[in-house]
C-alpha cells in the first residue's frame, strides 16, 4: 500500500532558514540518512521539499478558462514543506517511518516532534468516487 | 522546473462530491483523465495520485514508548489533500495554465468547478532528479 506523508508548516515555519548553519545542516543529514533507510529497505517511492510559501500561488480558471492566480494567504494557512510517499506492508509502518520524520533534529538538535499527516494514496480514483 | 499541482478541500466537499448524480461524476474524471493524457503527450507529466478519504487521515508526531503518536481527530475546518499533479514544465505560468486547466472540470451539471488549485515548486535538493 501506497501512504503519502506530509509534513506541513504555518507561513512562520518558513523561518527555518534563521536556524543555526550546524542545525540546519544536521537536519537534512537526518532527512538524507531517513531517505537512504527507505531505499534500502524497498519503502521508498518519493520525496520532495517545496519551495517556501511565498513562491506559492492559488490558481482558479477565470472566463476564457485563463488562468486566475492569487498568491496572499492567511497566516493561518497550512501549506505543504515537503513530502514522502512510501509504498508499505501495513498502515503502522507507515506510522513508523512518520515519527521517524517528525523527530527530525531542530535548534540545537532537539527533536522537532512536528506534525506528519499521513494518508493512504490510490494510483486510480477510489471506486466509490466513480 | 518541476511543479506540484495541490487540489485540497474539506470533509464537507468530499460528502459534496459524492453526492453528485452518476452522470457528473464520470464527466468530472473523464475530463480530468483526459488532460493526465494530454500532458503525458507533451511531455510535461510526472505523476498524479488521488487521496483516500480523510476519514482515514491521521497524524503523527514523534513517539511515546517508541510508538508513533497517532490523532485522528480533525475539526471540519481542516482543508485535506484531495489529490496532486506533478509537472515539469519551462515556465510557472505554464504550471498556472496547466492548474487553470484543471480547475475547469467539470461539476454538477456540466458546470466547470472553478476549484482551486495550489501551485508550488519544487525545491531543488540533492534528491532531486530535475
Amino acid at each position: 500500500m501506497k501512504y503519502i506523508l506530509m509534513m506541513n508548516t504555518m507561513k512562520a515555519g518558513a523561518g527555518i532558514p534563521a536556524w543555526p548553519r550546524k542545525d540546519l545542516q544536521a537536519h537534512i543529514a537526518f532527512m538524507h540518512s531517513l531517505n537512504k533507510e527507505l531505499h534500502e529497505s524497498g519503502e521508498f517511492v518519493l520525496a520532495e521539499g517545496l519551495s517556501f510559501p511565498d513562491q506559492a500561488k492559488v490558481v482558479r480558471a477565470g472566463k476564457d478558462g485563463l488562468p486566475v492566480t492569487d498568491g496572499v494567504f492567511p497566516e493561518s494557512k497550512e501549506f505543504l514543506a515537503g513530502f514522502w510517499i512510501v509504498d508499505v506492508e501495513t498502515p503502522e509502518r507507515a506510522y513508523a517511518i512518520a515519527a521517524k520524520a517528525s523527530a527530525a533534529p531542530g535548534p540545537g538538535g532537539a527533536p522537532l516532534n512536528m506534525p506528519i499527516e499521513v494518508r493512504p494514496i490510490m494510483s486510480a480514483p477510489p471506486p466509490e468516487m466513480l | 522546473m518541476k511543479y506540484i499541482l495541490l487540489m485540497t478541500g474539506t470533509k464537507a466537499g468530499v460528502q459534496g462530491y459524492l453526492a453528485w448524480s452518476q452522470r457528473d461524476r464520470d464527466a468530472h474524471m473523464g475530463a480530468l483523465q483526459s488532460m493526465a493524457k494530454e500532458m503525458t503527450a507533451s511531455g510535461e507529466f510526472v505523476a498524479t495520485q488521488g487521496l483516500a478519504d480523510p476519514g482515514e487521515a491521521k497524524v503523527v508526531r514523534g513517539e511515546r514508548n517508541g510508538l508513533p503518536a497517532t490523532d485522528g481527530i480533525f475539526p471540519e475546518s481542516k482543508e485535506f489533500l484531495l489529490g496532486y499533479w506533478i509537472v515539469d514544465v519551462p515556465t510557472p505560468e505554464r504550471a498556472y495554465a496547466i492548474a487553470a486547466r484543471i480547475s475547469t472540470a467539470p461539476g454538477p451539471g456540466g458546470v466547470p468547478t472553478n476549484m482551486p488549485i495550489e501551485v508550488r515548486r519544487f525545491a531543488t535538493h540533492p534528491e532531486s532528479k530535475s
